[in-house]
């Protein structure tokens, strides 16, 4: 399995990027790059779009769909995107707004990125955090029409990220020095 | 005579004016002075590693409560350490008490001994709920304050701290950010003025020759500014900037910030969530 997992956020709806994952020029994309499942969290508002184009007889390139609008965590979802053998999973994509909890969750699992702000949300720390990121070559960022040509720059970013897990001790020395710890 | 009368009345209102102001103008700057000795104060070294401490980790909506367990797993968390720990979440929160449980049972499955039960999950009242009116939300911060003084002198009914803790008070206070966060700092400097004046007025009654309190540092409080924040501090960061004893930031631009002049400054830790 090879899945795409593709998050609008919980709260505000996100049609423009829901409508352009649907589109058969992204679902083409994803075929060619071997992806095998597109999951997408859709958000409110977001079912009617999803269930129409379920219900039409668009082309789905052998790609297997499911969709939801919420699930209170979707950690387990995220998961299905890391490389696992066991399962017979292989490294996957996500696909987010630029929801700091998802990118930061999404860093953790060392899954290539892409970041697709949206521009009907003004939240300017939030956008700052996409540019500063993308600018570190930690994500990709993308507009709603590039999306599709964004898959292959994400897949080549190296799961660099996870390299940095190691030996920050600057919380636990602080804390131990605010309890003023005999060494 | 109404000429004087009225005259002695400007006066009187003058002259209360003039007490207003001076009574104003001491308080704040004993305010500023107190906060600016306390921030710079450094506990001496005096506590042996694996004594009974108490920590206290503050949990908030589901971002802050994410990246606080984040840190901690990320920290590789010692409960032999910080031998017992009281999380503080919002009531009706339950995915951050969901949250602080699961981590405690991964705590024990970790560890070889039987460190089971050595923490607790205590609830305070929202300061302001999603949507809350402004109007009334002094009104609920109050209580949440009030509800955060009285967890931190250990009198909520839900604590069972142990025995071999020679205070109620929590050792150090961890906390990276929502409402109820400023309340527990504001409430921990506030307990540590108290104490500090009774200490000093003991000392100068000449009933105690030596202070105690300066022998173990109590209500210590390390604030980390949210990973999401790159270039400008959240409100929570702005209010507990001048009231934490720690400051980390996750981005360099973040790095260096102080509240004013002589206070201590923000201190870039890099990345602690990841």
């Amino acid at each position: 399995m090879k899945l795409c997992f593709v998050t609008v956020g919980a709260t505000a709806s996100f049609q423009k990027l829901l409508e352009q994952i649907l589109s058969s020029q992204f679902l083409e994309t994803l075929a060619k790059r071997h992806y095998t499942h597109l999951l997408i969290q859709y958000g409110k508002d977001g079912q009617q779009v999803f269930q129409n184009f379920i219900d039409s007889d668009q082309p789905h390139h052998g790609l297997t769909l499911g969709g939801f609008d919420f699930k209170p965590s979707i950690d387990a979802q995220m998961m299905m995107t890391v490389e696992r053998e066991a399962l017979n999973q292989e490294r996957g994509l996500i696909i987010c707004h630029a929801g700091s909890g998802t990118i930061l969750a999404g860093l953790r699992l060392g899954v290539p990125l892409i970041v697709v702000p949206n521009p009907d949300l003004a939240d300017n720390h939030q956008q700052e955090l996409a540019d500063e990121l993308e600018a570190g070559q930690y994500v990709i960022s993308s507009s709603v029409k590039d999306v599709g040509s964004a898959i292959s720059r994400a897949e080549t970013q190296k799961a660099e990220v996870l390299s940095m897990r190691t030996g920050n001790t600057t919380l636990a020395e602080s804390m131990s020095d605010e309890l003023s710890f005999l060494d | 005579m109404p000429f004087s009368l009225a005259s002695s009345f400007w006066d009187l209102l003058l002259w209360c004016f003039v007490l207003a102001i001076t009574l104003g103008a001491s308080i704040l700057l004993v305010l500023l002075v107190s906060l600016t000795i306390s921030q710079n104060t450094i506990p001496s070294k005096c506590r042996p590693r694996g004594s009974p401490t108490h920590l206290m980790i503050v949990l908030g909506s589901g971002g802050h409560t994410a990246e606080m367990l984040y840190m901690l797993e990320r920290m590789k968390f010692a409960p032999q350490l910080y031998t017992y720990r009281t999380y503080l979440v919002s009531s009706g929160d339950n995915f951050s008490a969901d949250k602080a449980k699961a981590f405690e049972a991964q705590l024990v499955q970790n560890s070889q001994d039987h460190t089971h039960n050595t923490y607790t999950i205590v609830t305070v009242p929202r300061a302001r709920r999603v949507h809350q009116s402004y109007l009334t939300a002094p009104f609920s911060t109050l209580q949440c304050f009030w509800a955060c003084l009285s967890i931190l002198c250990g009198l909520h009914p839900g604590q069972k701290l142990p025995k071999e803790y020679s205070s109620f008070y929590p050792d150090l206070i961890l906390t990276n950010g929502p409402a109820t966060a400023v309340c527990v700092v504001a409430g921990a400097k506030l307990i540590r003025f108290f104490l500090c004046l009774a200490n000093i007025t003991t000392l100068c009654l000449g009933l105690r020759t030596t202070s105690t309190s300066a022998s173990t540092p109590k209500l210590r409080t390390i604030y980390i500014e949210s990973w999401a924040r790159v270039s400008s501090l959240s409100a929570s960061g702005v209010l507990l900037l001048p009231l934490v004893d720690r400051f980390l930031v996750q981005w360099p631009a973040q790095a260096g910030r102080r509240a004013w002049w002589g206070m201590k400054r923000t201190q870039y830790a890099g990345w602690l969530v990841i």
